[in-house]
């Protein structure tokens, strides 16, 4: 009796799927990972020659479920939208079901997006679980000869211990496929002079920033504020920042050849 | 941070409900000698650190399988108290990790099945149609912090700790009574399962619009008595 029991407990286990609850920090992706390599090819092979692009920067979707989901139906009805940027927290407490839910929230929009690391998304093993569910925590891609650099800035989720900002890597950036874009676009959670940004190096990641070909703008998220401006003193780089979900509005980004527009949309 | 500490202590008041449980042997004795008394206080303190069972369940937010021991005490054992260790598989993390686990279980009712008149020999099954467990996991490696680590700002992350989880379930047992003539390691096995979920599912409910079957987890057990 003891040995069917346990067989059957055996099975039980081998099953185990959404009904049993393993640990909330437990890091087994199921569904689709590895979205950001995905959809980068999608958006790169899609958009490589247009000319007018419209980006929109969505940013700390947290766990408001409802203004999430409001946002990508605005999203999608506007209709004329090339593809979508999260600037991170994706997620509050980082737990495996808690990136399911974003993850199925951001699966509903009809274009291509990517979605960078905010700082809340590190807690506990968070961090390994982005890594599985969206691929690596610096990445660039190119379109419509503009080149979008996302950035890892959540020093402080290392205790100041890693490269974040990671300016190696912004070295291969600079020149890597210099062929391909003549502009930038900075992409980051945390922005400069902020809790989660590694304050020492404000003044250095600013310089290098100008070695970017063409940088037109950055967009940060973080501080669920839709403030925008330069952050630097006498500085005429314009940071804008992306408004947490809550909040009710995002910003759409249009390329065009002669230059750029921000809109702000409120829904 | 407060009414994280508040939940803590809550966990670890229900754990402990135990130390008013007795027996009471009443045979009549010779007369004791102060020393034999003693002698018996302290066997009779010690003995009550017995386990009384072993349990196994999996699931739970404990880890993929968990066992343990675990002492249950009362006038009924309606009070039960265990200790588990579990393990969460690698999968897509850097490696494995151990849980240990604290859950306090109350057991209101029982339920005979088999009627009190049966014979003595054909063992004895009982139904308890309500479990209530609360208890306190932890999960080791340096990932998860009992308190905010001081990197952060003051209040940075509003809510308890991620290495501390408060989980509560609720469930049924079936419970079988091994005749006395077929025991050899345990006099009782019980069959269970649970439903349940832990505090930070919660506060994700109640700050989302997330429904509740969304949050709960199943989980089966057994547990094997030996007292």
């Amino acid at each position: 009796m003891r040995k069917t029991l346990l067989a059957s407990v055996a099975v039980l286990l081998s099953s185990c799927g959404g009904v049993f609850d393993v640990h909330p920090y437990d890091v087994d992706v199921s569904g689709e990972t590895d979205i950001n390599k995905k959809q980068m090819a999608v958006i790169e092979s899609q958009f490589a020659n247009k000319d007018t692009l419209r980006v929109a920067f969505i940013s700390d979707t947290h766990l408001w479920h409802k203004d999430a989901e409001d946002q990508v139906e605005d999203l999608n009805k506007r209709k004329n939208i090339d593809f979508v940027v999260h600037c991170g927290d994706l997620t509050d407490t980082a737990t495996e079901i808690e990136y399911e839910w974003s993850r199925g929230i951001l699966m509903k929009l009809n274009y291509p997006f990517v979605a960078l690391i905010g700082n809340h998304d590190y807690l506990g093993t968070g961090d390994q679980i982005y890594e599985t569910m969206y691929g690596d925590m610096n990445f660039s891609f190119i379109a419509g000869r503009v080149k979008f650099v996302c950035l890892n800035t959540n020093a402080t989720e290392y205790d100041y211990m890693a490269a974040v900002p990671n300016f190696d890597w912004m070295e291969e950036e600079m020149v890597k496929d210099s062929t391909k874009f003549d502009r930038t676009v900075i992409v980051m959670h945390a922005p400069p002079f902020s809790d989660q940004f590694n304050n020492n190096v404000c003044k250095a990641f600013r310089r290098y920033l100008d070695f970017f070909p063409g940088l037109m703008c950055c967009v940060y998220g973080h501080v669920h504020n839709d403030d925008f401006g330069p952050l630097y003193p006498d500085d005429d780089l314009i940071f804008y920042g992306i408004d947490c979900a809550e909040d009710r509005n995002y910003r759409i980004l249009t390329i065009t050849p002669d230059g750029y527009e921000m809109e702000q949309i409120f829904y | 941070m407060r009414w994280n500490r508040y939940f803590i202590s809550m966990a670890l008041l229900a754990c402990s409900m135990c130390a008013m449980a007795d027996d009471s042997i009443s045979a009549q004795q010779p007369v004791e000698s102060k020393y034999e008394k003693t002698l018996h206080r302290k066997e009779k303190a010690w003995a009550s650190l017995i386990p009384t069972h072993f349990a196994i369940q999996n699931a739970g937010n404990m880890g993929v399988i968990s066992a343990g021991i675990g002492w249950s005490y009362g006038k009924r054992r309606q009070w039960e108290t265990d200790l588990f260790f579990g393990y969460v598989p690698k999968h897509d993390s850097t490696r494995g990790k151990l849980t240990t686990t604290l859950k306090g279980n109350f057991i209101p009712w029982d339920i005979n099945w088999t009627p009190k008149t049966a014979s003595g020999d054909a063992g004895r099954w009982k139904f308890q149609p309500l479990t209530c467990s609360l208890y306190l996991n932890t999960v080791y490696g340096s990932e998860f912090w009992k308190s905010q680590p001081g990197r952060y700002p003051d209040d940075y992350y509003q809510f308890m700790s991620t290495k501390f989880r408060l989980n509560v379930a609720f469930g049924q047992r079936i419970m079988f009574q091994i005749p006395e003539s077929k025991r050899k390691r345990h006099n009782r096995i019980a069959l269970y399962y649970e439903v349940g979920t832990c505090d930070l599912y919660i506060r994700a409910m109640f700050q989302s619009s997330v429904p509740l079957k969304d949050i709960l987890g199943l989980s089966i057990g057994m547990k094997f008595y030996t007292l």
